[in-house]
């Protein structure tokens, strides 16, 4: 009987113990099944379970009663379903799985599709998400914000209090001439470690630290980076940040999937490699609106120029050196200056290289051009 | 029929993995692309097909295991945990307070998502038609769960009253006291951990079933003294040598340039990086090691017995080279070393058999929910074996 018919080798369990007998199955052209040399009974084809096939682990037959048949000849058992069935959908995603063309063809798509989701798409539906969202979302996210900060790194401002209502007169002056900025306010802290900085909080709170304004004497400095807060404001970037991370981690979980068992030190890297590059095009946004600003009031650019290199100076060691001399604050300005200056000597023309794409203020270089150069004409 | 497997004689059976990394990655890349492709969706029918393989691949004494769990229940069990997921999440953004209470509730509801998942795992496994099992003991859970819980919970509470105090320093005994507190409780955590371990360990394997059949535990708790005490032994050893060098650098910075020690140590930065960065890894590896060593070396299933001879060395090798080659090829080799880990486990694993496999009792099946896993992966719980 067993060299008539079409039989696959296998072991069979009956379902009541882990007992294994080694067994041929045969099947029969009206689609019934039996096993070869034994008593068991014949089961029809339509009332067993076949496992999909999955690379080339064995397969699994599950009979009514609770017995199973387990085999490794995947080939047999797929020429059996195919006698029977001749359903399209039959094994589709094995048939994907060990086409070689599509499995590669899939992976070339799958890293430039990656490529532009992370640094095209990403982005645009999360700026339009956040543009769409109510200012309460804005709000919402920067609730104790500050508090943490003011926890974490500033004390209070050591300002002089003529200083301070000459900043916010003109803080205002420049409100009234932007639609929409009726709840931005501006505070002053000292930044401790933080040194010189300003910062743009959801709730519509711009922080300028004391280390920053002692950098200039010239208000209109100042005022170029009051316009560059204000156009994070105005763009709501720390909402699309939040979005835009939200969306990578899912993205990224989607990809890597159940990685169990490598480490999430694995999955962290990829993140941070890509979350490092985000800000830039906010940046440049943000630098956008001062622009337009300052050209369209006859303020000169270059005074946000100015501001962005004696920002960078400020961390560097020239400056760090000379202030610790002394700390009056026209020696500050000087040191500032002399901070500049070393930069501009040492500093060569900025190349475009791979590790751009790892620090969130890439192009400092290219954005003091912009500002210089429209500064010019 | 259960006392006459220990007449037989004792067989030693190796566990084996015979899985190929080109043949996962074409699964993978299929199963990566019909995720992104479903917003998701796939991604549960994604678990399955990469279960199957990897289980489908493992093989004791010439037969395969099974995962048969339904892809539409873990999709359930991944929406329910997604909005949780997401509370927690804007709970957190939005202020310490709500986000502690979330975080707390959440911690409540642990030794449940940790019994619902290790059932649905184990009732989802088979091997030579016969299923593993999980017993649903609720109480007992609570019960090996509510120190630990305790603990967590009142040192968070602590250090939220800590920072508060500190802010206004007007009562500065009432801080003196917290601080004392809060050092008994860290102290009081580190002395316990090794017992909550292996008491949490223990619960997990012997409420586990193969068949009808239940596991035993034979590690002790001197066992998991023993392992964090080496960790410990090895920290001190290590930060030790690296304190030293610190203190060294400085001291040759302050005589070299008479100046700012600071610079000399921000200058070696890097190369304490170097020390420190291996020395973690080496920890990592360390642990995971021993404690699949103390889980899988000391299980007893009708007299059968369980071996486990994973090796530090090898494993921080394996993770290095895998996070590097992962590294490179951005991700693309992730199926690589997922397959090699996978075989290297199966290679250090292997059971002493008591006369033969064939004497498991087969028990009636049960629908188990998805939930506790796909909550306990979202929340990284790290829940299993």
């Amino acid at each position: 009987m067993s060299s008539a018919l079409p039989s696959i080798k296998g072991s069979y369990f009956d379902g009541q113990t882990s007992g294994k007998k080694d067994v041929w199955l045969y099947y029969k052209e009206n689609g019934l099944l039996g096993f070869t040399d034994t008593n068991i009974t014949e089961t029809p084809f339509a009332s067993v379970q076949i496992s999909s096939r999955i690379g080339n682990t064995p397969r699994f037959i599950n009979f009514p009663d609770g017995a199973q048949f387990e085999t490794n000849d995947n080939d047999a058992i797929d020429v059996m379903v195919k006698t029977f069935n001749s359903s399209l959908f039959q094994g589709l995603i094995h048939k994907l799985e060990s086409a070689k063309t599509f499995v590669i063809a899939t992976t070339i798509g799958l890293v430039v599709f990656g490529w532009l989701f992370v640094q095209y798409g990403l982005p645009y539906t999360s700026k339009k998400i956040a543009e769409r969202l109510p200012d309460k979302a804005s709000h919402y996210l920067g609730q104790g914000v500050l508090d943490i900060l003011d926890k974490q790194w500033f004390s209070k401002t050591k300002l002089s209090d003529e200083k301070q209502q000459v900043l916010q007169s003109l803080f205002q002056e420049l409100k009234t001439n932007i639609e929409g900025s009726n709840n931005y306010k501006l505070v002053f802290r000292t930044g401790g470690d933080i040194g010189a900085n300003a910062f743009a909080l959801p709730d519509g709170t711009i922080v300028m630290t004391d280390e920053l304004i002692n950098l200039t004497d010239d208000n209109l400095d100042i005022a170029s980076i009051m316009l560059h807060e204000i156009g994070h404001l105005k763009q709501r970037h720390s909402l699309r940040a939040t979005i835009q991370k939200s969306g990578l981690a899912i993205f990224i979980v989607a990809i890597t999937g159940d990685v169990s068992t490598s480490s999430s030190v694995i999955t962290a890297i990829p993140y941070v490699l890509i979350e490092s590059g985000f800000s830039q095009d906010m940046e440049t946004e943000a630098d956008s609106f001062a622009l337009d600003y300052m050209l369209s009031h006859q303020i000169n650019p270059e005074h946000f120029a100015i501001m962005m290199e004696k920002l960078i100076a400020s961390f560097s060691d020239k400056y760090i050196d000379c202030i610790e001399q002394t700390e009056e604050k026209s020696t500050v300005l000087e040191c500032i200056e002399l901070a500049v200056e070393h930069n501009r000597a040492t500093t060569t023309k900025p190349s475009k290289n791979l590790l751009d794409y790892f620090s969130t203020h890439p192009s400092s270089e290219e954005r003091i051009e912009r500002f210089k150069s429209i500064a010019k004409h | 029929m259960e006392n006459s497997v220990n007449e037989g004689s004792h067989s030693h059976q190796p566990f084996e993995f015979t899985g190929k990394a080109v043949e996962y990655f074409s699964i993978w890349i299929v199963n990566v692309v019909l995720s992104i492709l479903t917003i998701g969706i796939y991604s549960a029918w994604a678990k399955v097909r990469t279960n199957q393989y990897f289980y489908g691949n493992t093989l004791l004494d010439g037969n395969a295991f099974r995962y048969t769990a339904n892809p539409v229940q873990i999709l359930k069990g991944r929406i329910v945990a997604l909005v949780l997921f997401l509370i927690y999440y804007f709970a957190s953004l939005s202020n310490p307070i709500i986000a502690g209470t979330v975080f707390l509730f959440i911690m409540l509801l642990v030794p449940a998502f940790v019994v619902m998942s290790m059932a649905f795992r184990l009732r989802n496994s088979v091997y030579r038609n016969v299923r593993f099992n999980f017993q649903k003991d609720f109480l007992q859970a609570y019960k090996v769960f509510f120190v630990p819980i305790l603990f967590a919970g009142g040192y968070i509470f602590l250090v939220g009253q800590i920072e508060h105090l500190q802010t206004d320093d007007a009562e500065s005994s009432s801080n003196l006291v917290l601080a004392a507190i809060s050092i008994a409780l860290v102290i009081g955590i580190f002395t316990m951990l090794p017992w909550w371990e292996f008491i949490i360990t223990r619960f997990k394997v012997v409420h586990s079933q193969f068949g009808n059949s239940d596991f035993s535990y034979t590690a002790s708790v001197k066992n998991f003294y023993g392992m964090y005490l080496m960790a410990s032994l090895f920290s001190i050893l290590v930060f030790g040598v690296i304190g030293l060098l610190i203190a060294g650098i400085v001291q040759f910075g302050l005589t070299e340039q008479g100046e700012d020690p600071s610079a000399a140590i921000f200058g070696s930065l890097p190369l304490l990086m170097l020390l420190i960065l291996p020395a973690y890894l080496w920890l990592f590896a360390y642990f995971q090691a021993k404690r699949t060593n103390l889980i899988f070396g000391n299980l007893r299933i009708n007299g059968h017995q369980l071996n486990s001879e994973m090796k530090t060395g090898y494993l921080l090798y394996l993770y290095i080279t895998n996070t590097l080659v992962i590294m490179l090829t951005l991700g693309l080799m992730l199926p690589w070393a997922k397959i090699r880990t996978a075989k290297y486990k199966a290679s250090v694993t292997s059971m002493t058999v008591a006369g033969d496999l064939n004497q498991f009792v087969t028990t009636q099946e049960q629908q188990q929910s998805a939930m506790g896993e796909e909550i306990g992966e979202m929340f990284d719980l790290d829940i299993g074996f």
